[in-house]
């Protein structure tokens, strides 16, 4: 049995409003081989997000309460170790992409900065050797002109484009765990199969993991090989994507199932 | 309107809001137990020695004319809520007034004319203009009115007319215009209500930029004429507390901060209120 | 049509404007001085000369006309109460604003920006919530309450006694020190809370934004997006305050510190000039203000162009 690059066991989320906490993601337990595509799926709300957000300790105590019995990275449990050790697991280790290209990237930075600030921050590369690095990555993202690409504002560069930058961002410190928060919804067609071509074959020669978050099923059919299944902030199927396709354990799975071939039809 | 009673439930659970609130309630019915003659009716009579200290008969001492410094804090408060009401409401209504006209008919020359307008007056400086004002009317107790509320409609006109240019284009305005109404009913009826959140707001906070010139220009002479305000007690207080006499400086201070203080946090708590998204938690 | 231009001209709509309204103000509306130029027991031939000397008996558009002939070049006369050269009353006087008024303005905001700062980064806990509730109350307290508390605590035997009352001999750096420290204190006290509460909120927003999210889930350290990313983004909003709160502290700001500290500044000058209606002084005074704001609009067109790419 292999042992799986992220295990988590009851994960809960409970988010602040004035006094009061709601949970929004209910104690859920899941693992993550080395080289597979996980998908998350689910409704807008089920704390799809929020479980994201929360592997990678981005939700401030202000905002809520993350508990759980155990965060495993690689053999490391990420809620133990303090924030200082987080931030160097964060964009070396475990990375993310986000749902907004649009807004992801700093507007008064070049795109070619923000990406040699990851490589200097993780492998302490120098100034040069960083630019090196980081036109080498926009170049294995698919970008033909990787020195325009590196000297341009993000506010220069389509939506796509600058989903390509942050995915570059995401992978280049090879990372065990990429999360991937609907990282196409807010694209059009053609550039998502792109897009999401780019990031599986990526991932795929960096034998990185990754937690693909999304509620189109046509994706989960495309491009990965098990899927989670969130309602409510509960987990209620976990299964392989064919089995899951062919007999759906669950009610609310055929629901969704029923409703995308509705859709498709 | 449901939407009042759910800004009063929220406002309820602000604290910092609700003690707002009530400093103003306390001090709205001192002004209106001065108003009716019921309080601070001897601020005018000099009956006790000058600087008489603080005690049972003059709670907060005498002036140097001996007159009672207690009773004439009290009727500064009617002073200052005829001040800032009058302020608060006119300038809040003439923002309202030209800013909705100016979000309406938005890039015309209505708009433009108001927007210039606006310009102007931002541009001149608060205190030069209100010195202009108040010299050139002359005498006039409404000197000081007019020229506040000329300056102080511009932040509220800011404000709606941005609001108004976005209610424009909801489905409830092009519903009216589709049936016929007339320009200015929908413009009343309609969309000046929504904007009932933002002109409460900027009315407090014309009521507390309103009492806080008057004190500024009863220093410079160009405010209150008749009657007696914190303004001018602090305009008294100037040369006497060199020689050591504070009690005048500090009564119209602390019923000035407290005033003011209350204003604010009711503001703010407005603001929070209608705008849940930008609660300071 | 390009951004300067169109500046330039909106620029000098706004002049038109505030030149006319200033000219209304404070010249048709202003004082008459016929009489306290000749005295009482004049003939009324020699009113009807001051008179038409002063330009009193010309309609107004010419009367305006005239105003604005004059600002634009540059003759600034002579004032009618003192006969001093007003260029020269200006050249005497501006600097002696400026020294006195930019140290707390600057300061003010500097305090400002550090306290929204630190607030913003803390938002909810216990030091921000101490930072709102201070800035509150700062914006609570007149400006006169300020002045006066500071007088007697820092310039009178029953508090420090350290500093002047009133005046303004400065020769040297510790006379300069001496005579703007109480002044300055005053203004930064008075700013700070809408400073702080202004820049709090600027700051809040730009923590709030999804680039900030992406910084940190990349291993970005809190003083990292502080310092790299909260605040460069923040430069639009902070130059917009900065340059455009500049009109309404040291100018109006100038007038009151000068009256209550007996400065002899631009401020003390205008006032003076306005109660006793010294026409050639205000027209003076109304053309450097208007300047002054269009300067200002350029100044932040051209600021906004370096710090934020996105601006063309």
């Amino acid at each position: 049995m292999a042992i799986p690059v992220l295990s988590v066991r009851e994960l809960s989320v409970a988010l602040r409003q004035d006094r009061d906490y709601t949970t929004v993601v209910d104690s859920i337990s899941f693992d993550l081989y080395a080289g597979e595509v996980l998908a998350l799926v689910g409704e807008s709300g089920c704390g799809k997000t929020k479980t994201a957000e929360a592997l990678l300790g981005l939700v401030p105590p202000s905002l809520g309460r993350v508990q759980s019995r155990r965060l495993t990275l690689g053999g490391t449990n990420l809620a133990d170790l303090p924030e200082a050790a987080l931030r160097r697991v964060r964009g070396r280790d475990l990375s993310m992409v986000f749902q907004e290209p649009l807004t992801a990237l700093d507007p008064v930075f070049r795109a070619g900065q923000q990406l040699a600030a990851v490589f200097r921050r993780h492998r302490g590369l120098s100034r040069a050797q960083a630019r090196e690095a980081a036109i080498d990555m926009l170049e294995r993202v698919g970008f033909a002109d990787a020195e325009h690409v590196l000297r341009s504002y993000p506010h220069e560069l389509s939506g796509g484009m600058r989903q390509r930058v942050v995915i570059a961002m995401a992978m280049a410190c090879r990372p065990q765990v990429l999360v991937a928060d609907e990282p196409t919804t807010a694209l059009d067609v053609t550039t998502q199969a792109q897009v999401l071509d780019q990031l599986t074959r990526l991932a795929g020669a960096a034998q990185t993991a990754i937690l693909l978050i999304t509620h189109d099923l046509g994706i989960v059919a495309q491009y990965c090989d098990r899927a989670l299944v969130m309602e409510d902030g509960r987990i209620v199927e976990d299964a392989p994507v064919a089995r899951l396709f062919a007999g759906p354990a669950h009610p609310y799975t055929a629901g969704l199932l029923a409703a995308a071939r509705g859709v498709s039809s | 309107m449901a939407a009042v009673q759910r800004l009063w439930f929220r406002l309820r659970g602000d604290r910092a809001g609700m003690a707002g609130l009530v400093i103003v309630a306390v001090f709205a019915l001192l002004a209106l137990g001065v108003w009716f003659g019921l309080l601070g009716q001897e601020w005018a009579a000099a009956n006790g020695g000058r600087w008489e200290p603080a005690g049972p008969q003059y709670w907060f001492g005498t002036n140097v004319l001996g007159q009672d410094i207690f009773e004439r804090s009290l009727y500064s408060v009617r002073t200052a809520f005829e001040i800032g009401l009058v302020v608060a409401l006119l300038s809040t209504a003439l923002g309202a007034a030209l800013g909705a006209l100016a979000g309406w008919y938005s890039h015309g020359w209505i708009d433009a004319s108001v927007l210039w307008l606006k310009g102007v007056l931002d541009s001149i400086p608060f205190y030069l203009f209100v010195a202009a004002v108040a010299f050139a009317l002359q005498g006039q107790p409404w000197a000081m009115h007019v020229a506040m509320i000329a300056t102080f409609w511009t932040g509220t006109g800011r404000l709606v007319r941005a609001e108004v240019m976005k209610l424009r284009t909801r489905e409830f305005v092009l519903a009216a215009e589709a049936i016929g109404l007339p320009d200015l009913l929908i413009l009343l009826r309609h969309v000046l209500p929504n904007t009932l959140p933002i002109l409460l707001v900027q009315a407090s906070i014309a009521f507390v930029a309103a009492i806080k010139t008057e004190v500024i220009l009863s220093f410079l002479g160009l405010g209150v004429q008749h009657g007696v305000s914190w303004g001018l007690m602090l305009a008294e207080s100037t040369q006497e507390v060199l020689a050591g006499h504070f009690n005048n400086f500090l009564a119209a201070s602390l019923m000035l901060f407290a005033l003011l203080l209350g204003f604010n946090l009711l503001a703010d708590a407005l603001q929070d209120a209608f705008d849940p998204r930008q609660a300071t938690q | 049509m390009s951004s300067a231009l169109r500046t330039i001209l909106n620029g000098l709509a706004l002049i038109l404007g505030v030149t006319f309204v200033s000219f209304l103000l404070m010249v048709w509306f202003g004082p008459d001085q016929t009489y306290t130029l000749i005295g009482k027991n004049a003939t009324a031939q020699q009113i009807a000369d001051v008179r038409h000397e002063l330009g009193y008996d010309q309609p107004f558009l010419t009367r305006y006309a005239g105003f604005l002939a004059d600002l634009a070049t540059l003759d600034l006369g002579t004032s009618n109460a003192s006969g001093e050269r007003v260029s020269r009353m200006l050249a005497r006087t501006v600097p002696v604003t400026l020294a006195l008024m930019l140290p707390g303005f600057l300061l003010g905001n500097l305090l400002g920006i550090a306290l929204g700062l630190a607030a913003a980064r803390r938002r909810g806990q216990w030091s921000d919530r101490l930072i709102s509730g201070l800035s509150v109350s700062g914006m609570s307290i007149s400006f006169l309450i300020i002045i006066i508390a500071l007088q007697v605590l820092l310039s009178t035997p029953y508090g420090l006694n350290l500093f002047p009352v009133r005046g303004w001999q400065v020769s040297d750096l510790p006379s300069y020190l001496h005579y703007v420290t109480v002044p300055t204190a005053a203004l930064v006290l008075v700013t700070l809370g809408y400073n702080t509460r202004f820049y709090r909120a600027v700051f809040v927003e730009e923590y709030g934004r999804d680039h900030i999210r992406t910084a940190r889930a990349f291993g970005a350290s809190p003083a990292v997006i502080m310092w790299r990313h909260v605040l460069k983004n923040s430069l639009v909003p902070i130059i917009t305050r900065f340059l455009f709160s500049i009109p309404l502290v040291v100018i109006s700001g100038s007038l009151l510190i000068e009256s209550y500290f007996g400065i002899p500044g631009v401020g003390k000058v205008t006032f003076e000039a306005i109660t006793s209606g010294d026409q050639p002084v205000l027209k003076a005074v109304v053309a450097l203000t208007a300047v002054a704001f269009v300067l200002i609009q350029l100044v932040a067109d051209m600021l906004y162009r370096v710090v934020d790419p996105r601006v063309a």
